[in-house]
């Protein structure tokens, strides 16, 4: 049944380029790509417990090797997407060891300091095109920005769903529960830490290659963009991190909120997105999922025991 | 499933667009007005206002024997490039507008334009002035900021003309693709002037910080600081050069902020002698189809928004008159055909000569401006036409 | 040699703003164990607090940091008590995205008070100097470093020599503990909060007289703080001013010597250095 309803709603998001809104369309790539990169999140960041900042640098890698590909090298589109998430795999292994070392906030805080450094160390580079950036060839595909997106978000939620169900995930778990007793039981955290962020890597690549040839231009500002990390941890956290399907509903419901935000309110959607978030996370603390479950149990009581079991 | 649920409640939301009248021609464009360049971006918004309603009181644009009025859908795209190209694809797909204006900033219009030429739907933007916009090839993108190559090209040919002769140039320049090509082409001008180069330093595009360049500055002494960049970044610049005591022996020039009220306004007399240029100055000289020329423009600007127009006010009026004279002039709202009769447009406005190159962009000279008392006074355009206050003089004595 | 003198009293002076900046971000992050993503947007709203008691009231704007700090210590009382207060026990992750939420929100709502003008400071004074041999020492820039050494004194004796600092202290180690020795946490929460928030008020003010002010400046102030709460620890004011300084002289020093478009590289790589290599260093705790 399940299996079902999951299959259905793919192919109906699958059918949505031939419905002939293209409004639809660009919303729905920028939202599918936009769940990928919450549920890349999800497996570093939900299962594990490591909140990274972080990963918009790996957006950003598949962003310029994409880039870097089809404008300096080029190379076809595919050779790009390869490029780039072989360039965050990379990173992800490199720099995973030292700073997945780190616990807590001052994991979170290192990995925001490496998006700030690459954005510069970027803007610095001759074959990056330095700070002003790189054109794409311009490509009237948006079925097939939108197709590919979904692939990707299918691809990354299949994922996420084997490892819910792994002895992989079972292990990232115990490490986001208790790290040291992980350790005892014989998790190699380390090689568990890093194989997640890997994982998250390169999926948030893919995404961030897709977006570039789909905008046609890209700078280090926007490629390493840091609002974009905050956007997919809040997508995350509000559907239900840890969770297989929690962030897309997160990803889905937040875009649409601030597209709609934006498309009607235009001016005031600034601060209102600011508001929305406040209030989601003040009054839902566990995510939509738990919403769900919390309004059949407890009714709209459910809101303030969320806030009475949190507060000080 | 929740999901699907949400969705379909998007896809519903999102699908229940307004419908465009028949009888009005809806230009469409994604402004900042909030967040970061919200500053500059609302003479966008205003300016593009102010001509819609001016055009459509003299009576609209003149159709096949029919007179269509204008209307303006604006977004505020929140300083976010991601959401501006968004937006004007929504501008473009659901909105159904006719045609497209600009942001302002080179980078925005470097995304947003790509969208006009992804649909083949002309866009006339007043806001980017980077060679990069103009260098792709692309057809149905027009400009009507003159190319930032030049901006220091009126500034360095007054220099050969003043005495005491300048001979040392220090360049500070950011980083982003509006500034990067302004320092490229003012090192081949002050190459060609016969000037040597003492600094030639390149800052982030969002830095705040000046001291170390401008340390740098005090000891090389150079005669002339040519800066380019932002406007708050500017504002910097000079508090910064006032307390650490540092200024040029002979003129310093910058590309933003002098024309602008908001700038002299935050400076105080701290502004005084700065110079800049502009492409635009409200003058009665530049008359105009609808406005008049562009001393009534300015009145009538000042009067409905309550800040004085600058160049950027003024260069989106033209963009908007620049689509209602290519539309007379093609006679149809074809997308095509509009873009073919903008190609050829040639008419005078307040903003001055509207006519574009075969890349899309307008030429124009930059008149050299300075700030002389907190006005704002024109100083010259191939010869003199106001007294410069030359050469400066240090911080105490001024 | 002249230069690079003038270079090291640029960065110190710079630094010691910073470090009034990191200071209260380290002293909310070390007691309450919340990262504040809105502490840039606080140091904006006490640079407007100043700006209007100096251009509306003619307050010199030195005379006007206190009371603009008053002013920004309610608005954290307030925030902290009834907003943060509300959220503090669940995930550490979710009072982050409450920051981050009330940054966008408080952006927001200054543009619609204040406009998106650009705002500086100016006081007759702002642009003075004095010569030190060959050196130009900046007279705005070496008060605002004064003033944000003697916030950090001021701070380090109230926490070691008050009761309430000294409660604040206890509550920081283990809070279970206060409570059994009469600490009541609601409050002594909302205080360290509503202290974290007067002096981004007061760095605010001081960065509206030595750069400017708009409703965004906040986001880069925001990242800036953490760099400084890092290197400085999160437990020592005085530490977190050095902190400051070193971040200044290193940023002066690689916008001389390398370009100032590496400035980025050198702050964020240093700061992501120090949590590699020394994490004894901020796990410490007093």
């Amino acid at each position: 049944m399940r299996r079902l309803a999951l299959a259905a709603a793919v192919a109906l998001l699958a059918s949505v380029p031939w419905m002939g809104n293209e409004t639809l369309v660009e919303f729905g790539i920028n939202a599918l790509l936009l769940a990928t990169l919450a549920q890349a999140w999800n497996v570093i960041g939900g299962f594990t417990g490591y909140a990274s900042f972080g990963n918009s640098v790996f957006y950003g890698l598949g962003t310029y090797g994409t880039a870097i590909a089809m404008a300096q090298l080029h190379l076809p589109f595919a050779a790009g997407l390869g490029l780039g998430a072989a360039m965050a795999a990379a990173c992800a292994l490199v720099l995973g060891v030292p700073i997945l070392r780190l616990r807590g906030p001052y994991f979170a805080i290192a990995t925001l300091g490496l998006s700030a450094a690459m954005a510069a160390i970027f803007s610095n580079l001759e074959i990056a095109g330095k700070n002003i950036g790189l054109i794409l060839p311009l490509f009237r595909g948006e079925r097939l920005f939108y197709e590919l997106s979904l692939a990707l978000l299918v691809a990354t939620t299949a994922t996420v769903a084997w490892v819910a169900s792994s002895r992989f995930g079972a292990g990232l778990v115990a490490i986001r529960e208790n790290e040291e007793a992980a350790q005892v039981m014989g998790v190699d955290t380390t090689r568990y830490k890093v194989a997640a962020l890997a994982i998250a890597a390169v999926f948030s690549a893919v995404a961030g290659g897709i977006h570039a040839y789909w905008i046609t231009f890209i700078d280090p500002a926007s490629a390493f963009d840091s609002t974009l990390n905050v956007k997919m941890v809040i997508m995350a956290v509000f559907g239900g991190p840890g969770t297989v399907l929690g962030p897309v509903v997160g990803a889905f419901t937040l875009s649409a909120v601030s597209e709609l935000l934006a498309s009607r309110l235009s001016t005031v959607a600034a601060g209102f997105y600011g508001l929305v978030v406040v209030l989601a996370v003040v009054f839902m603390p566990r995510g939509l999922l738990d919403l769900g479950r919390g309004l059949r149990r407890d009714g709209w009581r459910y809101f303030a025991q969320n806030v009475r079991r949190y507060r000080l | 499933m929740r999901s699907t649920h949400t969705l379909l409640m998007a896809a519903a939301l999102l699908l229940a667009g307004p419908v465009r009248a028949e009888d009005s021609i809806t230009l469409g464009a994604a402004v900042q007005l909030t967040g970061a360049l919200a500053n500059t971006g609302r003479y966008y918004r205003d300016g593009y206002q102010l001509a819609v309603d001016q055009i459509n009181a003299k009576g609209g644009v003149a159709v096949g024997g029919k007179k269509l009025r204008l209307a303006l859908k604006l977004y505020d795209s929140q300083s976010d490039v991601n959401l501006g190209v968004r937006q004007y694809v929504q501008l473009v797909r659901q909105d159904k507008v006719n045609f497209l204006l600009g942001p302002f900033a080179s980078n925005d219009a470097l995304d947003d334009s790509s969208v006009a030429e992804k649909y083949q739907i002309p866009m006339v933007q007043g806001g980017g002035a980077s060679s990069q916009i103009f260098s792709r090839g692309y057809r149905y993108v027009f400009g009507t900021l003159p190319p930032a190559e030049d901006y220091f090209a009126s500034t360095i040919a007054a220099l050969g003309k003043l005495t005491p002769k300048a001979r040392t140039v220090a360049l500070v320049s950011a980083d982003d693709s509006f500034d990067v090509s302004v320092a490229k082409g003012t090192r081949q001008l002050v190459a060609a002037a016969g000037l040597e180069l003492v600094v030639d330093k390149q800052y982030p595009e969002h830095n705040a910080e000046f001291s170390s360049i401008l340390s740098l500055i005090k000891s090389k002494d150079p005669d002339v600081i040519l800066w380019s960049g932002h406007e708050p970044q500017a504002l910097n610049f000079i508090r910064q050069a006032k307390t650490l005591g540092v200024s040029p022996k002979l003129l310093y020039s910058f590309t933003v902020g002098v024309p602008t009220a908001d700038f002299r306004k935050a400076l105080g007399k701290d502004a005084n002698y700065a110079c800049g240029m502009t492409p635009w100055l409200p003058s009665k000289a530049r008359r105009d189809d609808w406005f008049g020329d562009g001393e009534a423009f300015a009145a009538q600007y000042h009067q409905r928004f309550g800040y004085a127009p600058d160049y950027h006010a003024a260069s989106a009026v033209a963009d908007v008159e620049a689509f209602a004279k290519a539309i007379e002039a093609a006679g149809s709202l074809d997308p095509g055909k509009v873009r073919d009769a903008l190609a050829r447009v040639d008419f005078a406005s307040l903003y001055g000569r509207v006519k574009f190159g075969a890349n899309g962009q307008i030429a124009m000279p930059q008149t050299v401006i300075q700030i002389q008392d907190d006005k704002v006074v024109p100083i010259f355009t191939d010869t003199f036409v106001g007294k410069p206050l030359f050469p400066l003089p240090p911080w105490d004595k001024r | 040699m002249a230069l690079l003198a003038q270079i090291v009293v640029n960065g110190v002076l710079l630094g010691g703003l910073y470090g009034l900046m990191g200071l209260g971000m380290g002293l909310v992050w070390g007691v309450l164990n919340i990262v504040n993503l809105a502490h840039g947007a606080l140091i904006m709203l006490g640079g407007y607090a100043v700006y209007y008691l100096y251009t509306g009231a003619g307050v010199d704007p030195f005379a006007a940091l206190p009371l603009a700090m008053l002013a920004m210590f309610a608005l954290g009382y307030a925030l902290q008590r009834w907003l943060l207060g509300l959220v503090i026990r669940s995930a550490q992750l979710n009072t982050l995205l409450v920051t981050f939420g009330l940054d966008v929100l408080l952006s927001y709502l200054a543009q619609l008070a204040f406009s998106a003008d650009l705002r500086t400071i100016n006081p007759p004074y702002a642009g003075s100097n004095f010569a030190l041999g060959p050196v130009t020492v900046p007279l705005a820039p070496l008060a605002a470093f004064g003033v944000a050494l003697l916030l950090a004194a001021g701070l380090q004796a109230f926490l070691v020599r008050s009761r309430t600092g000294r409660a604040i202290r206890a509550t920081a180690q283990n809070l279970t503990a206060a409570r059994l020795h009469g600490v009541n946490p609601k409050r002594v929460y909302a205080l360290t909060f509503g202290l974290g928030a007067a002096l981004a008020g007061a760095a605010g003010g001081l960065y509206g007289v030595v750069s400017q002010l708009t409703p965004y400046v906040g986001v880069t102030l925001t990242a800036r703080s953490f760099v400084v709460a890092i290197l400085g620890g999160l437990d020592n004011p005085l530490g977190v001013i050095a902190g400051g300084v070193v971040l200044g002289v290193a940023e002066a020093a690689t916008a001389l010597y390398l370009d100032p478009t590496y400035v980025n590289v050198i702050s964020f790589g240093m700061l992501v250095v120090v949590l590699v290599l020394r994490p004894s260093r901020i796990f410490e705790r007093a």
